[in-house]
């Protein structure tokens, strides 16, 4: 990939060579067009999480010593770093987790305790990611209940009006539903949905994995209940993510982890539970990873202006041209991208044309992306989708699309 | 580079794949599916009366990789009983990825070198495990 910033239709406002030179992995050659797999991570938040794991590494609140106290300390400072960063009231409504996945399994887990019942509704959407598919399917089978499916319009929105005849029927309890689709790449009006399902009484998860790096996230002016996103997808660690979630209904849910940190007192034979976010954060904590956390969104806020727009001009750049090229079909509407584009070749399989981009040095992800009901849905068996980040450059795109012009000769 | 990977023959049997046809649901004797992808593969044997395997089709959604497998799998196992074919199958997992194909072996010579790609190996794997499915289902005994 050429290094050097050329291209002439990046504005002059923002330069992603800054941006770039910030993050140490790019001493290779790659084009990181796989960002909504991973993101990677900036020097800043690589050495915020060397000089924990240097000189203040201890388990957290259970510790007298200064080293425990510094590690608490950073542990919690995070926490409030990410309550501010998502238009949070308090940190205790901060619940560090392991990721999206599992933010979203302790709130599914939590309907076996919330009065759910045979012949209640949990309504997903058909864009969602397996993490926020399979949670809702287990508990309302376990539950006797019935997972609805809002459907997609023929451009791939969600069907609004589709979801308000649902929630007539009276039976709608919870509702999760995805902020940015994983492979459609556009915004879903979310805000609409919490007013709608909030009408008829139920709750809303919103999955923010794809939306933390890229849309501002203001948690009561969006009006969800819970909110779970992951570090990894907004230049943070792995192993770290945020289930953000109302302090009444925290207050009043069981816990899904069971263990150390998230009890108030343990008899031989019965238990209480220490209060939110601790109940819910059972184990020693990932506290590198929350300290990691924090610097992200630290990183990301200080970002150039223009950063955001780059990204998704990059995106819609990047879906324009494909959908230019014969035998290539663009999924979702061309202009609306938040920051990625999924796409299919024809008679050339995903992982086909994955392969030969990344012998041009180019990363991208290939296959069902995790969203198998939705690809059924679309029609197709598998996709390949590049998705961007500040670092991205418009020569990264012209370099896909020749790319994927070299698979289909390779492949004719 | 991905030109390693895809050489001519893989290519000639990803275009024309011999035995590809339909094998339509609930029909099939073996079966094999890649989640981490979605591939799938269904695969039917017609066996003759003196016990050799006459014909394997196979339905595949797949990328290249896996397609040229199935082709060359459809290819060379007709005429062989299934003792012969679970020999075939024991040596191409011992080479697949790792010694590699002798000459002897002909056009699985294509897999040489597969090893510099490890996410693919499971893509040429994967008409052997609904071979395996379906040999086993035949002697009525473990896969």
């Amino acid at each position: 990939m050429p290094s050097e910033f050329t291209n002439q239709k990046e504005t002059a406002l923002f330069q992603p060579e800054h941006v770039r030179r910030q993050f140490p992995i790019f001493e290779r050659e790659v084009a990181w067009l796989d960002n909504a797999a991973t993101t990677q991570r900036p020097e800043r938040v690589l050495r915020a999480m060397d000089e924990f794991n240097r000189r203040h590494n201890a388990n957290t609140r259970r510790s007298v010593h200064r080293l425990g106290a510094e590690a608490t300390a950073a542990y919690e400072g995070a926490r409030e770093v990410v309550a501010r960063f998502i238009g949070g009231e308090s940190p205790a409504e901060v619940i560090f987790t392991p990721g999206t996945t599992v933010g979203i399994n302790i709130v599914a887990n939590s309907l076996a305790h919330g009065g759910i019942g045979p012949g209640d509704e949990v309504w997903i959407s058909a864009q969602e990611h397996h993490g926020n598919w399979v949670p809702w399917l287990k508990a309302t089978q376990t539950l006797g209940a019935h997972l609805r499916i809002i459907p997609l319009l023929p451009d791939g929105h969600l069907d609004l009006a589709r979801f308000q005849e649902g929630l007539a029927g009276g039976r709608v309890r919870w509702v999760a539903l995805t902020w940015v689709s994983n492979v459609l790449g556009f915004e879903n009006d979310v805000r609409a949905f919490c007013a709608a399902a909030h009408g008829a009484g139920a709750r809303v998860l919103v999955d923010a994995a794809q939306a933390a790096a890229h849309v501002p996230m203001d948690v009561r002016a969006l009006g969800c209940d819970f909110l779970a996103f992951s570090g990894h997808k907004m230049y943070g660690p792995m192993g770290i993510g945020v289930l953000w979630g109302r302090a009444e209904l925290l207050a009043q849910m069981e816990p899904f982890i069971l263990g150390g940190e998230m009890i108030g007192r343990v008899e031989e034979q019965a238990a209480t539970w220490a209060e939110p976010p601790y109940r819910f954060e059972g184990g020693t904590p990932n506290v590198m990873g929350a300290v990691g956390l924090g610097e992200a969104m630290g990183w990301l806020e200080n970002l150039p202006a223009g950063a955001h727009e780059h990204v998704s001009a990059l995106a819609r750049e990047a879906a324009q041209t494909l959908a230019e090229l014969p035998g290539v079909r663009i999924l979702g509407p061309a202009m609306e991208r938040v920051s990625l584009v999924s796409f299919c070749v024809d008679g050339v399989h995903a992982h086909d044309v994955a392969q030969v981009l990344d012998g041009r040095g180019i990363a991208v992800r290939a296959g069902h992306m995790c969203a198998q009901p939705l690809l059924r849905r679309l029609g197709v068996e598998s996709a390949v989708r590049a998705s961007f980040a500040p670092y991205n450059t418009m020569d990264e795109v012209n370099a896909l699309v020749e790319g994927v012009r070299a698979a289909q000769e390779l492949f004719a | 580079m991905s030109e390693q990977l895809y050489q001519r023959i893989m290519l000639e049997h990803a275009r024309n794949p011999h035995g590809a046809g339909k094998v339509p649901r609930g029909t099939e004797d073996g079966e094999a599916l890649n989640s981490a992808c979605g591939d799938d593969i269904r695969i039917a044997l017609q066996w003759g009366a003196d016990g050799r395997l006459e014909k394997m089709t196979h339905e595949l959604q797949g990328c290249a990789v896996s397609k040229a497998s199935a082709s060359l799998a459809s290819q060379k196992l007709a005429g062989l009983t299934t003792a012969e074919i679970r020999e075939v199958a024991a040596g191409f997992h011992a080479r697949l990825g790792q010694t590699g194909f002798e000459k002897e072996w002909g056009d699985f010579q294509m897999f040489n070198g597969i090893e510099k790609f490890p996410a693919r190996i499971h893509c040429a794997r994967l008409v052997w495990q609904a071979v395996a499915q379906a040999l086993a289902k035949r002697e009525g005994g473990a896969p």
